[in-house]
């Protein structure tokens, strides 16, 4: 029917396509492969995921470029946030890799599922459209979904993974809703379009708004922000080790990143409405949060409810963008968000690849007390947990320190002082729990003596973790100014 | 930003100018040197420890010399500029003076702790956690940036938190860290919003803009709260009243950790910040109630527990405190003069403190405990030791002649002059004076307890001098005490000048230091103290009864920890109640948190639910059909237990959408959702054979009406926007494809076009799923074995007539006839209602009617077990179909279309979507097929055995 038809440049979505491509050689070539051949599997999602950064960095050139009919982008924002995944999922598989062995859990599915979800991140960075985000979403989503359960034998994982599905579908449904509500007062789910549309007045602004409210309780139920928070405990401490690490880092750029599309890119007229369901959001999330991390015996439940804290200051920063009609502030403010979410990345990276360095076959080393005496055990990783424990109560010095600091900055910037104190008083709250890990590590007498079993790619790696967040404590200008610079190029 | 990166250079071009940072970075590089050093022995430990403080102090020489002119020296390094943040470093007269006690006292203790710590405790960690204090604590003093000033303060806490932690094997000594860690770190994090709020008011977090601002920060509104963070951060640095709990506990560290923490650094910290910000702070009513409140509140408590602490240390922690008060309290009363005296005392208190601490650790060391009721007599054993403590004792008391009654003295002067400007009239004076009188009860205790009342009882050691360099420190210290207190003018009074004059940024009022005032009020309030202090210690016996009774009531600590243990169960309590366990209440969260927001999101819009579109008008049938609709939704809600029941309604709930369909002039979808809902439904059938005929009641009752509830609002809210979406005004996309369904797509049928054409990649994506759907199906259900209930609830067996002949004959007669119309639908589809979809459909209810009727044996003989190569095919066809458009480079799946006339049946509207359709065709019926069928094996097999008893029927 179409009687000039152009090809779509499929250039921009290179790495997509080639990570695609490696998904499916990886899911073929796996089924041939024995059990002690396994190491084929991870070498070639290695080999995928390194070339995809390759890719993404060789055509890194600063330019906004759309593509498929508008509904792809590929700009500096997407290229950072990518390489900045590749790198965290690389992490994670590196860290994951002997639990998994130990626990014959690195089927192939599991790196293929990896991937897929991958690629659904990916889609989601470098959505310029509505339904792509959509459709990036629930391919990261159902991995995920999968990837909980991989451990079928287990009644909690496969439990977890029912709640997150139920409740991830339900939120999904909300985010639809919202989009259509969406379409049906701009006309269109470019997000181009709908800030077009926006600006020129011509929408609908009451069906607008509407929409608007689910797709905020959409981004908040994947960020994991309270009230849409439920998810986040039970399937942090639900799913095996490997899979809550990969759940509590990369899928968190990728929302930053859909948050960013949808709310700054699409609906930024709309600010005032979403800045004030955002700050109810990060209030909520912040308080609870912490009072809850507090009670908890199982450090997977409480990092859970600490990255709802998290999650709770990166959206501070988000909603201190605009005041009134004063746009003067938002660059400074969304950079802060993404240089929070990036942290935050690390941190995690680090807090659960420590959990995964104390497992061992046949023993989970989710309880606070499994951490006691690790000075004894091995004074440099106590050092590097302590590192972590201290970037994430932000103690000055440690790369947590300036990202709340930032973040308040940003918040007072905007005239939102009370909340600034509110959570800096929180965060005072949060800090108990960090230090008693510390507490923990070093003055109690350990209850589990066995080495430390870990292969020394992790070991350096988990090292290299810890020392990032030292480092970038102290060195924190050159992430601050490229976070910076990617929303300047792309905004 | 920029202007400081185009000084980076000419920075690091001329070294001179770094000294100030160098200075403050070269204990934390000492720190890995001695971790590394203290392997070749204590000594050299010792040396490199000291070589660091010295080298600190070398460095700080050219900027100290400058500072004495009053010249302010300042030194920038670019660090964050996103952040607006450099490393600045700033050494003023009040920088001096704390540089100069925190590498002087450190240097004192540095020696001292070489002869304290017995063989068997790591020295080299003790000095590596001192360096890294003392660079914390230079950081602190030196910064020009407050965020700088911050992070170096939030170092303090950290590495002082290592020091009191320091023997970590006992119990004490890690409660006394941590909660030391805790409330001196909460407050940075206090002090941090305060800062923040700061930077905000005047623009910049340069002390120098700070410090110039002080009109612009008095008048802000904001000014309060600002000025309360900030005092939390200080006052709990340096333990006041009531944050002053912590310092007692700290105890636990090694004595000389206590006597450099306690004297004239960690503690000091927060008077530093008083001092600093004194000119940019005070001048307020807020300010003098604040400051001057705690001050005098932690003045007086801390003279009065001292006094009955049994712990040499104990009671030297509480004198800390009290000294501390008086600081803050002169802070406080907010005039130059007041602000002199405080910084004099912070000179003196540092001295006599840390000589006190060390003497007090000689005896502790000697005599292996602290309790002062065993520790007696010891004049006899160590008189040199004695007379070292007593002159200390003595300055700490205010005796003249000695450094503290200087200070002391201005102190009582500026109460008795405040008094007259405070609305307390005669309060301060007489505070301060009873203060005095505990000050000098419980210096005179000190001396009097230890040194002589009898002999020692029962000590763990016998005590003697201790080795001769271990008392240097605490003579030089001693030698200081006399000097400055007889000559002041000569010794201190350039430093103080300096110091003084940083502190209020701007000239110094007149004072003068001086051991005779004349006959003055002052003068007075010191003879009655001393008097008054003696007479109270004489009579002490009664008030340690009344005190021993009265202890433990009072105990700040408890209310500490009693408070940390609320906030524990509050949060239990919080989680018990928020934290939902269950699916069902996760859910209801999320769905009651959507509502909520989305009822505020339609109540702030403010405009009216009915949109502007008029209604169409209601006629009889579609009332009913609605009215039964509802009815069918309803009885299913209410009779979901009863599975049967419930899924036949469920049907006659499809029926009536179906219906729905025709009156909307849509009986493409009319065709499919009937066959849809039957093959469902039979679905559905077979699955329900395996389970129990009714669905158990689980929830309670409350819950079910919290559910019920839950579901009306929110259904109720989807409907309302569901009723103002229709009836506004909407742009429909249907013209479009009326428009072009025959010119682009060759068919009348505009469903089928866009299904086939139109959007015949989505269908080629539908395809697929139902095609992957379909295989993981069947790879859960493959060689499933289920236990089908062999009788109902009433215990009725099945008939026994498993396939009755009539239906059986009847289904095989249908067969023919059934793929004859699945044809003809399939064949007119592309203009007429109809298409591969519905086709399929037909196809596979007609199979599944055999195997209903005839049973599975009977169909397999004839049908192929396994449908995969159908979906296969199926799914290959629509792939070529879609990739021959390319050929005639066209995208992905565009048709062509002709109308070729066969023979006999006349011309026909063929188009290349027929062939997709008809891969369409193949994967539907190879899909239901897959499915239906091996939900049947899985009944078969478990009823193999009767299955072999009765035989099927055989034709």
């Amino acid at each position: 029917m179409l009687k000039n038809f152009v090809p779509p440049d499929l250039f921009p979505a290179m790495p997509e396509i080639f990570l695609v491509l490696m998904a499916c050689v990886i899911l073929l070539v796996d089924a041939f492969l024995g059990r002690t051949q396994r190491w084929i599997t991870a070498a070639l999602t290695m080999v995928a995921l390194v070339g995809c950064a390759l890719i993404t960095y060789q055509t890194m050139d600063g330019q906004v470029v759309l593509t498929f009919s508008n509904m792809f982008v590929d700009d500096l924002l997407a290229d950072l946030l990518k390489l900045m995944l590749y790198l965290s999922v690389i992490v994670a598989l590196i860290y994951s890799r002997d639990y998994l062995v130990a626990r014959q859990l690195d089927k192939g599915e599991y790196y293929v599922l990896v991937l897929f979800a991958t690629v659904g991140m990916m889609v989601m960075i470098s959505a310029s459209h509505f339904l792509t985000i959509y459709l990036g979403l629930e391919l990261l989503s159902l991995s995920l979904y999968a990837l909980v359960a991989i451990d079928r034998d287990s009644p909690r994982a496969t439990e977890a993974a029912m709640k997150y599905f139920v409740l991830g579908a339900l939120a999904s449904g909300l985010l639809l809703y919202g989009m259509s509500m969406v379409y049906g007062a701009t006309g269109t789910l470019e997000i181009g379009g709908v800030a077009q549309a926006l600006h020129l007045g011509v929408a609908n602004k009451t069906v607008l708004v509407f929409g608007l409210v689910f797709i905020v309780s959409g981004i908040a139920f994947k960020l994991g922000a309270v009230p849409f928070h439920m998810w986040v405990p039970d399937v942090y401490q639900g799913a095996p080790t490997p899979i809550t690490l990969l759940i509590a880092s990369a899928p968190k750029l990728a929302a930053f990143a859909i948050a960013m599309r949808m709310l700054v890119y699409g609906l930024f007229e709309l600010a005032e409405h979403w800045q004030t369901m955002l700050m109810i959001l990060a209030v909520l999330s912040i308080a609870l949060g912490n009072l809850a991390a507090i009670a908890q015996t199982n450090i997977k439940r409480m990092l859970a409810y600490s990255t709802i804290s998290h999650m709770g200051f990166m959206l501070l920063a988000l909603m201190s963008g605009v005041v009134g009609e004063d746009k003067h502030f938002a660059l400074n403010a969304y950079s802060s968000a993404m240089y929070y979410i990036v942290a935050y990345v690390i941190m995690s990276l680090g807090a659960f690849g420590m959990i995964l360095l104390l497992s061992r076959a046949g023993y989970e080393a989710e309880h606070l007390d499994d951490f006691k005496g690790l000075n004894q055990r091995s004074p440099w990783f106590a050092a590097v947990m302590l590192a972590i424990m201290f970037s994430m109560a932000g103690v000055p010095f440690f790369v947590g320190f300036f990202a709340k600091f930032s973040v308040l900055l940003a918040a007072i910037d905007a005239g939102h002082i009370a909340v600034a104190v509110f959570a800096v008083m929180f965060s005072l709250i949060g800090a108990f729990y960090y230090l008693r890990v510390v507490k923990l590590m070093y003055f109690d007498a350990p209850v589990d003596n066995a080495p430390i079993q870990a292969s020394l790619d992790m070991r350096f790696l988990l090292s290299l973790n810890g020392a990032a967040v030292a480092l970038l404590g102290i060195f924190p200008d050159t992430l601050i100014s490229l976070c910076t610079f990617a929303l300047m190029r792309s905004l | 930003m920029s202007r400081w990166r185009d000084e980076k250079a000419s920075i690091f071009g001329d070294n001179s100018e770094m000294n100030l940072f160098l200075a403050v970075l070269m204990p934390f590089l000492g720190a890995v040197l001695v971790a590394l050093a203290s392997r070749r022995g204590r000594a050299f430990a010792a040396w490199c420890t000291g070589g660091v403080a010295l080298l600190s102090l070398f460095l700080l020489l050219p900027a100290m010399a400058a500072s004495f002119d009053g010249t302010t020296t300042i030194q920038r390094l670019t660090w964050i500029p996103a952040a607006g943040l450099d490393l600045a470093f700033r050494l003023d007269g009040l920088g001096l003076l704390f540089a100069l006690l925190i590498l002087g006292i450190g240097l004192l203790v540095i020696l001292y702790a070489h002869y304290y710590l017995s063989a068997e405790d790591s020295l080299g960690r003790l000095y590596a956690y001192l360096l890294l204090f003392m660079g914390s604590m230079l950081g602190v003093v030196l910064s020009e940036n407050l965020i700088q000033l911050l992070i170096f303060w939030e170092l303090t806490s950290l590495s002082s938190f290592l020091l009191i932690a320091y023997w970590r094997k006992r119990e004490a000594a890690r409660r006394g860290a941590r909660l030391a860690l805790t409330i001196t770190g909460a407050g940075g994090l206090a002090l941090l919003a305060g800062f923040l709020l700061l930077g905000e008011m005047v623009g910049s977090y340069d002390l120098s803009v700070v410090l110039a601002s002080g009109d612009i920060i008095r008048a802000h509104p904001l000014y309060v709260p600002t000025l309360v963070l900030i005092l939390l951060g200080a006052f709990t640095k340096s333990a006041q009243f009531p944050f002053h709990f912590w310092l007692p506990h700290a105890m636990a560290a090694p004595t000389p950790v206590s006597a450099y923490l306690h004297s004239a650094t960690m503690v000091k910290a927060g008077v530093f910040l008083l001092a600093r910000l004194f000119p940019a702070l005070s001048g307020t009513p807020e300010w003098t109630w604040l400051v001057g409140g705690v001050g005098v509140a932690t003045l007086l408590v801390g003279a009065v527990v001292a006094l009955f602490k049994h712990d040499l240390k104990g009671l030297l922690a509480y004198s800390t405190i009290s000294h501390l008060g008086l600081i803050t309290a002169l802070f406080g009363i907010g005039t130059p003069l007041a602000a002199v005296a405080g910084v004099f005392h912070i000179i003196n208190h540092a001295i006599f403190k840390a000589g006190l601490f060390m003497a007090a650790g000689i005896i502790d060391h000697e005599c292996g405990t602290r309790d002062m009721r065993r520790i007696n007599g010891m004049w006899h054993y160590m008189p040199h030791t004695a007379v070292l403590a007593m002159v200390a004792s003595a300055a700490m008391a205010g005796v003249p002649l000695l450094n503290g009654f200087l200070s002391k003295e201005m102190f009582f002067a500026e109460a008795h002059a405040a008094a007259a400007d405070w609305r307390v009239g005669i309060f301060l004076p007489a505070a301060v004076t009873v203060a005095g009188i505990f000050a000098v009860a419980y210096s005179l205790r000190f001396i009097h307890d230890v040194f002589f009342n009898g002999e020692p009882i029962d000590l763990p050691k016998t005590p003697h001098e201790p080795p001769r360099w271990m008392k240097v420190p605490v003579e030089i210290i001693v030698v200081l005490c006399v000097l400055v207190g007889i000559f002041p003018a000569q010794t201190v009074e350039p430093l103080l000048a300096v110091a003084a004059s940083a502190v209020l940024q701007g000239p110094l009022p007149e004072h003068n230091l001086a051991l005779w005032h004349g006959f003055n009020p002052a003068l007075w309030m010191s003879v009655i103290a001393l008097i008054g202090g003696v007479l109270l210690y004489l009579g002490r016996k009664p008030l340690f009864v009344l005190h021993d009774r009265l202890s433990g009531r009072l105990d700040a600590r408890a209310i500490y920890e009693h408070g940390l243990r609320t906030i524990i169960d509050f949060a239990r309590r919080v989680l018990m109640r928020l934290e939902a366990i269950g699916l069902q209440h996760q859910a209801a969260v999320l769905i009651l948190a959507a509502l909520i927001l989305g009822s505020a999101g339609m109540l702030g819009a403010a405009s009216p639910l009915t949109g502007s579109r008029s209604l169409l008008p209601v006629d009889g049938v579609s009332l009913l059909a609605v009215l039964t609709l509802i009815g069918a939704t309803l009885a299913v809600t209410v009779l979901h237990r009863q599975r049967l029941t419930a899924l036949i309604i469920v049907g006659a709930v499809g029926l009536i959408v179906a219906l729905a369909f025709i009156k909307f002039s849509a009986p493409d979808l009319a065709l499919t959702q009937l066959s849809v809902e039957v093959v469902t439904i039979v679905l559905l059938l077979l699955a329900l054979y395996f389970l129990p005929p009714e669905t158990p009641a689980e929830s309670s009752k409350s819950r079910r009406w919290r559910d019920g509830t839950l579901a009306v609002l929110a259904g109720g809210g989807a409907a309302a926007l569901a009723w103002a979406v229709l009836t506004r005004p909407a742009n429909s996309i249907a013209g479009w494809f009326l428009d072009n369904s025959v010119t682009g797509g060759g068919g009348t049928n505009v469903v089928n076009v866009i299904l086939v054409d139109f959007r015949g990649f989505d269908t080629f994506g539908e395809i697929t799923v139902l095609a992957i759907a379909a295989l993981g199906i069947f790879a859960l259900l493959e060689n499933l074995r289920l236990i089908a209930p062999r009788r109902d609830v009433a215990g009725r067996r099945w008939d026994s007539d498993v396939h009755p002949l009539i239906m059986a004959t009847f289904a095989r007669l249908l067969l023919p006839l059934a793929l004859l119309v699945s044809v003809f639908i399939f064949v007119r589809g592309h203009n007429l209602p109809g298409g591969g979809f519905i086709a399929g459909l037909i196809t596979a209810i007609a199979l599944i009617m055999q195997y209903l009727a005839n049973g599975v044996t009977w169909t397999h003989a004839r049908l192929p077990a396994h449908t995969h190569p159908w979906i296969a095919a199926g799914l290959v066809i629509a792939l070529l179909t879609g990739v021959a458009s390319w050929l005639f480079g066209r995208p992905f799946l565009t048709s062509a279309f002709g109308h070729p006339s066969l023979p006999l049946i006349g011309e026909l509207p063929l188009a290349s979507a027929m062939a997709f359709d008809l891969g369409v065709y193949l994967v539907v019926v190879g899909a239901t097929l897959l499915i239906l069928i091996n939900l049947g094996m899985a009944h078969s097999v478990s009823h193999e055995d009767e299955h072999a008893k009765e035989g099927p029927w055989k034709p």
